[in-house]
């Protein structure tokens, strides 16, 4: 045994940590792992924010550009045109709309007759094609070939004949008469059948017929139509001019950049040399200042032609919408006559504003950048790798995530919400044994599936049923685009179903059971328990499952890359309810498809960046709104 | 006296588990009946199958003999539940107002009958809520969310949502449970001022509220009814040597 | 004074048509969830079965699953019988054969051969991610639930989480994008041009240059890894969190440190069920298409990710392709016919088969948990 040393009053206490601590360092470890995700945050917020903030000073120089080299001017006058040119292609619409509609009996029969027809050439088309190379002149093949390659024609023949498509339209015999002309028909036959000649002869007849009453309606389209052709020269002369001014100032802005590169490097070099060299280069790149007010001069001299013959379109043009005819018959004619009309005092009206904007325009205002901003933000286009001019305008792509949003939403929430109100209070345990899991295989299905999915199985089918005549009620029908607005909504329904309903099922279940015991001690049934007790005291969190299942629908990418139809367009209201079923463009998509093409830095790139940062600000502001419910129900 | 209860050999299982085991009593009516017993005993039990609401509870079932209310059997299969559910008030041992305005948890069971007259249910909520002795403490806040309230208070307005439709019986549940001795005591004192109108049954784990407040007294062990009489009879005079030693705190 | 008599029902109990009705609507609601998601999956099914398996013996077919892809030719020969050949099988038909002997020829891009290059790239991208997310994310859990007290940092990362967690996924592949794949620095001897900032190491020409991993497996992987790192972190500590403070209190009162206690007493017995909702979160992490698409996914590529590299290292730096991409590609860029067919819904069926058995599997594993961890 050692004599107890004498306390030293330095020494630590027994208790008492001692020098470094592998514990310390342990828990640092684990702190600094948890810290990872703030990092991750940061960057992703910094990354963001360095790649799309030099959007719109970028995006204000194209603007700049757009106007001093004059093509801002020249869209004064095409935007004129433009309008013009839809309207004319709705007037010629309608009037076919009505000819065609008024021989539509005729066009059904031609057109079965030829389906019919066609689907039996395409069967044979190879064999046949075979047989002829072989019996050609030249041809080499021996006969024991040449019969066996009949015989093949022979059994491919036999096999189209069986498997026709129906012809309702047309009468029994007929299409007996057609099939018989079919069997009979030569290898090397290039006519068509007679039916099929006889009925497109009937079919041109009928339109003949149908196009006498409408001669006048004829000449009034074509008189608008030729009344825009001086706008139409006018601006494509402009074009012209205009395009070589914007071509010289880019090519100048390129030598720009790459001189203050140069002189950078030429900054950077160590060897004198090539210090001078690279000095050398810069100076040799600097390009002359392109000239500018030269060609603006002489656009500016065309601004009185500009307005005369704005002036003359409106003039000529007024009076015609009075000459259209009133008695048309055709639904969809009479529709496209009235969506005609509509425009009619829009485009006047803008022509007649046309003058001023034309004389007050002046190319010496300089393009601010709150204007890149709002044209960012409110523009309705967004057009990129034109040759004319890009515009970066979220609005067709904020409004197509939006509309699929809604449609998703409209069906999620009602069988989301109905389905956790089931489960959670009428289902047995066994049942919710089998819907629990399905719904959960549901929300694992990766969304390149489902729109794998939407592409293959369902456009196709939502295309089919909207042929039906039964549903010709429906606005919209039959469709255009089997993939469209619709489509993707519907998907995407699907996929926010299960997070709907897990999280308003988690919410309905936390309603403490003595809300339930209450209410039913008071006489309730359990219908009215669930309607008047449990869904208020859930209500919150059935809020914060709708609003979470918003930002899933809003942030998914691949389902409506693959189904939404990417036309980056606004969707054409005037069609009412049947916009919906219009393809469109969506912000996530619009990243997913562009990323990849385009030019590191470029504005295009950085434009894409800045759409991400109004998602994660949108889809954050949303979550962060969702769990405020959530946290509000815990309390 | 009249008889409202009538407890006939009743048996009750949770999913097989035997939890009760012949019990058969009558309960008279416009009294105070007390269960006393130790946890467990199944008094909880026995007073939730008087209005059935132990029907919420899977696997639970009546395996033997019969409740009948006023000579009503009230597990016959056409046995109109919400109405006898709506006869038949019930408290709960935790306070458990609805997520709802003070006016509104009141006025519940009459909206559910599909009154909606605006002066009828002020007049019912106005009467309930002074039936409770609850109304001059919130008569400037009906709109106010009932939990704003103290526990004694949301107990008291449990109360009055149980009695708004006049019921005939009032079960209550341990409803001092959960409350301190003042919220306690004034509880009490509204026990015995409803027992005027109404026929009232309470479990309690406290012996000396059973005295203080009921005429009659059940004790209940392992299922079984040990004993049943006048509370002063039960508590001073024991006739079983169980109910003895549960009512003299030898054990429970 | 009440009639007993009302308690006695005449006829059907009140609101019965009505309880009746919304019962029924609700429970129609919930089978048709239901309907449809075995509508979807039949369909599949259906279509993609027979790509794998057939009627006869051995009723498998493999080759789907580990031949490479290719460019499918379609064509006759001069009897007019119909090939389908994959682009190697086709080349050695022509050179048998002659070109003069193809006749009617089609060909269809990625819809030949099998699939085994997209199941091998998304194997890689699946390990690669759940290993980085598993070891940041299960530690950044141990923090949260066995250190962390209430302090401004631990409110931070809690919020970190709960955004990360919502970030759409097509923005994960733009950060994917803008960090690893175009600055994250490597080590090299020469830097790329785009390197934003070069720092010598003074050993021999090796210098750290900030541009990025490319396109690469490594990018990816590191993409996906910040897309479930959430995820894990909230399941992880969900797990940590059910094991009874009881046996910390027990192991700590025994003189064990705190990073023992956890070693033994916590991590064991929490490890089954971070493991259970790692399934769930490999689904996530393999059927993701976005964060991918630019950051390591190619549509073709002859190579296996192994094959005719040098070292593990190339293995990491190269383009993978990847099934969720792969079938992005079938659906979007090939048209859809009678010869395309197998590929599409073969691919379709067997990526859904994956993902059903590790969903089926994180059911099963839940609820065996459930039954046998019981304190």
């Amino acid at each position: 045994m050692q004599a107890a040393a004498p306390p030293n009053p330095e020494a630590p206490h027994r208790f008492q940590k001692r020098g470094f601590s592998s514990e310390k360092a342990i828990k640092f470890f684990f702190a600094s792992n948890a810290g990872l995700t703030i990092v991750i945050l940061v960057l992703i917020i910094v990354f963001l924010l360095k790649e799309g903030l030099g959007f719109f000073p970028g995006y204000q120089r194209e603007l700049s550009v757009y106007r001093i080299a004059g093509l801002e001017f020249v869209d004064i006058s095409r935007k004129n045109l433009t309008a013009h040119e839809q309207l004319t292609s709705v007037l010629n619409r309608a009037y076919f709309a009505e000819i065609n509609g008024k021989s539509a009996k005729e066009l059904q029969r031609y057109q079965e007759a030829s389906a019919l027809f066609n689907a039996y050439t395409d069967q044979i088309g190879p064999t046949r094609d075979l047989v002829l190379n072989n019996t050609q002149e030249g041809s080499t093949a021996d006969s024991e070939i040449l019969t066996s390659l009949r015989a093949n024609f022979q059994k491919q023949k036999d096999k189209a004949l069986e498997a026709l498509p129906d012809t309702p339209h047309l009468s029994a015999k007929e299409r007996q008469d057609l099939i018989e002309s079919i069997r009979l028909r030569a290898v090397d036959s290039t006519e068509d059948p007679p039916l099929v000649v006889t009925l497109t002869d009937e079919y041109s007849a009928a339109q003949q017929k149908h196009s006498e009453p409408l001669r006048a309606m004829r000449a009034t389209i074509d008189t608008f139509e030729s009344a825009g052709y001086d706008l139409s020269s006018l601006v494509s002369e402009m074009t012209e001019a205009v395009t070589v001014t914007k071509e010289k100032i880019q090519s100048a802005d390129i030598l720009q950049k790459d001189r203050k590169t140069l002189l950078a490097a030429a900054e950077n070099a160590e060897d004198p040399v090539e210090r001078e060299r690279l000095k050398a280069d810069a100076l040799a790149s600097l390009a002359d200042k392109p000239d500018i007010e030269g060609p603006m001069k002489l656009l500016m001299e065309r601004k009185s032609a500009c307005v005369e013959v704005n002036t003359k379109l409106k003039e000529s043009t007024s009076g015609i919408v009075k000459e259209l005819p009133t008695s048309l018959t055709q639904p969809e004619a009479i529709r496209l006559l009235d969506v005609g009309r509509r425009a009619w005092p829009v485009f006047l009206a803008d022509l007649e504003k046309t003058p001023a904007a034309i004389n007050s325009w002046n190319h010496q205002i300089p393009v601010p950048l709150s204007a890149a901003i709002s044209s960012f933000l409110t523009g309705k286009n967004w057009v990129t790798g034109g040759e004319w001019q890009d515009f970066y305008g979220i609005l067709p792509l904020a409004v197509g995530s939006l509309m699929i949003a809604i449609v998703a939403l409209i069906i999620a929430i009602p069988t989301g919400i109905g389905a956790a109100i089931y489960v959670n209070q009428f289902a047995s345990s066994r049942e919710q044994e089998l819907i629990k899991p399905v719904i959960e295989f549901i929300q694992a299905i990766p969304s390149v599936v489902l729109g794998f999915i939407g592409i293959l199985v369902f456009g196709t089918i939502l295309r089919d049923v909207s042929q039906w005549d039964s549903l010709q009620w429906i606005p919209g029908f039959p469709i255009e685009e089997r993939l469209n607005i619709f489509t993707a909504g519907c998907l995407l329904a699907l996929m926010s179903i299960p997070t709907i309903f897990s999280l308003a099922e988690d919410a309905l279940n936390n309603v403490p059971s003595a809300y339930a015991e209450a209410s039913e001690a008071l006489g309730a049934s359990r219908v009215q328990t669930t309607f008047r007790v449990i869904i208020p005291a859930a209500f919150s969190g059935i809020l914060a499952a709708i609003l979470l299942g918003f930002g899933r629908v809003i942030g998914e990418t691949m389902v409506v890359l693959l189904v939404a139809g990417n036309r980056i367009k606004i969707p054409d209201f005037t069609a009412g309810l049947g916009a919906f079923f219009q393809p469109t463009h969506t912000l996530t998509g619009i990243i997913a498809q562009e990323l990849g093409e385009v030019p590191l830095g470029s504005v295009h790139y950085r434009a894409l960046f800045v759409v991400g940062i109004l998602l994660f600000v949108v889809v954050l502001a949303i979550n962060a709104t969702a769990h405020r419910f959530v946290s509000k129900m815990k309390h | 006296m009249k008889t409202a209860i009538q407890i006939k050999n009743l048996n009750f299982a949770y999913s097989g588990k035997q939890v009760l085991h012949d019990v058969t009593m009558d309960i008279t009516a416009r009294q105070v009946t007390a269960f006393i017993g130790p946890s467990g005993c199944g008094k909880s039990t026995l007073i939730r199958c008087i209005n059935r609401i132990n029907d919420r509870i899977p696997g639970a079932e009546v395996t033997g003999g019969s409740v009948e209310v006023h000579s009503i059997d009230i597990n016959r299969k056409d046995i109109d539940l919400q109405e006898l559910r709506r006869r038949i008030g019930m408290v709960f041992q935790k306070y458990n107002p609805f997520p709802k305005s003070i006016y509104e948890n009141v006025a519940f069971s009459s909206r559910l009958a599909g009154l909606t007259k605006r002066a009828e249910l002020d007049e019912i909520v106005e009467n309930a809520l002074k039936s409770s002795a609850l109304w001059e403490e919130v008569k400037d806040r009906l709109h106010a969310s009932a939990f704003g309230l103290s526990g004694g208070q949301q107990q008291r307005l449990c109360i009055a949502r149980a009695i708004a439709n006049q019921p005939e019986i009032l079960l209550m549940d341990e409803p001092c449970a959960a409350l301190d001795p003042l919220a306690t005591l004034k509880i009490e004192e509204l026990i015995s001022e409803l027992k005027k109108q109404y026929t009232i049954v309470i479990v309690t784990h406290n012996m000396s509220q059973a005295t203080r407040c009921s005429d009659m007294t059940a004790f209940m062990y392992l299922g079984k009814l040990i004993e049943y009489g006048p509370t002063m009879d039960v508590f001073e005079r024991p006739q079983d040597p169980q109910t003895e030693a549960y009512v003299t705190g030898t054990f429970g | 004074m009440f009639d007993p008599e009302t308690l006695i029902r005449k006829g059907l109990p009140k609101g019965h048509f009505k309880d009746r009705i919304v019962r029924t609507l609700l429970s129609g609601v919930t089978y048709s969830i239901v309907l449809i998601a075995a509508l979807l999956f039949g369909k599949i099914v259906v279509d993609g079965a027979p790509v794998l398996f057939k009627a006869e013996a051995p009723f498998v077919d493999l080759e789907f699953l580990t031949a490479k892809n290719e460019t499918l030719h379609v064509f006759d020969d001069e009897k007019g019988n119909r090939y389908q050949l994959p682009a190697s099988q086709y080349s050695a038909y022509v050179v048998k054969n002659g070109a003069e002997a193809i006749f009617n020829e089609q060909t269809y891009s990625y819809s030949g051969g099998g699939i085994i290059g997209p199941i091998a790239g998304t194997a890689l991208l699946t390990i690669g991610s759940m290993m980085l997310a598993l070891f940041f994310g299960v530690s950044a859990a141990i923090y949260l639930s066995e250190y962390a007290k209430q302090s401004p940092f631990i409110h931070a990362v809690r919020l970190a989480i709960l955004n990360l967690a919502g970030i759409p996924s097509i923005v994960f592949g733009l950060f994917g994008f803008s960090v690893f794949v175009l600055i994250v620095p490597v080590i090299t001897q020469d830097p790329s041009d785009r390197s934003i900032l070069t720092i010598p190491l003074m050993i021999s020409d090796y210098v750290i240059s900030f541009q990025g991993w490319s396109s690469s497996l490594m990018a990816g992987c590191a993409t996906l890894a910040c897309m479930i790192l959430p995820v894990i972190i909230t399941a992880s500590e969900e797990s940590l969190r059910a094991v009874p403070q009881g046996f910390r209190d027990a192991s700590l009162a025994m003189g064990a440190t705190r990073w023992q206690t956890i070693r033994k007493c916590v991590l064991p017995f929490s490890l089954p069920g971070i493991l259970t909702s790692s399934l769930l979160a490999i689904t996530r992490v393999a059927g993701e298409t976005a964060p991918i698409m630019f950051t390591a996914a190619v549509a073709a590529k002859d190579d296996l990710p192994w094959e005719g590299v040098d070292g593990p290292l190339d293995v990491l730096s190269s383009q993978v392709q990847a099934l969720p991409y792969h079938i992005y590609t079938l659906a979007a860029r090939i048209p859809n016919s009678e010869y395309t067919q197998r590929a599409q819904y073969g691919s379709v069926f067997v990526f859904l088969v994956l993902v059903a058995i590790l969903s089926l599997g994180s059911v099963i594993l839940r609820s065996k948990l459930r039954s046998k961890l019981k304190w």
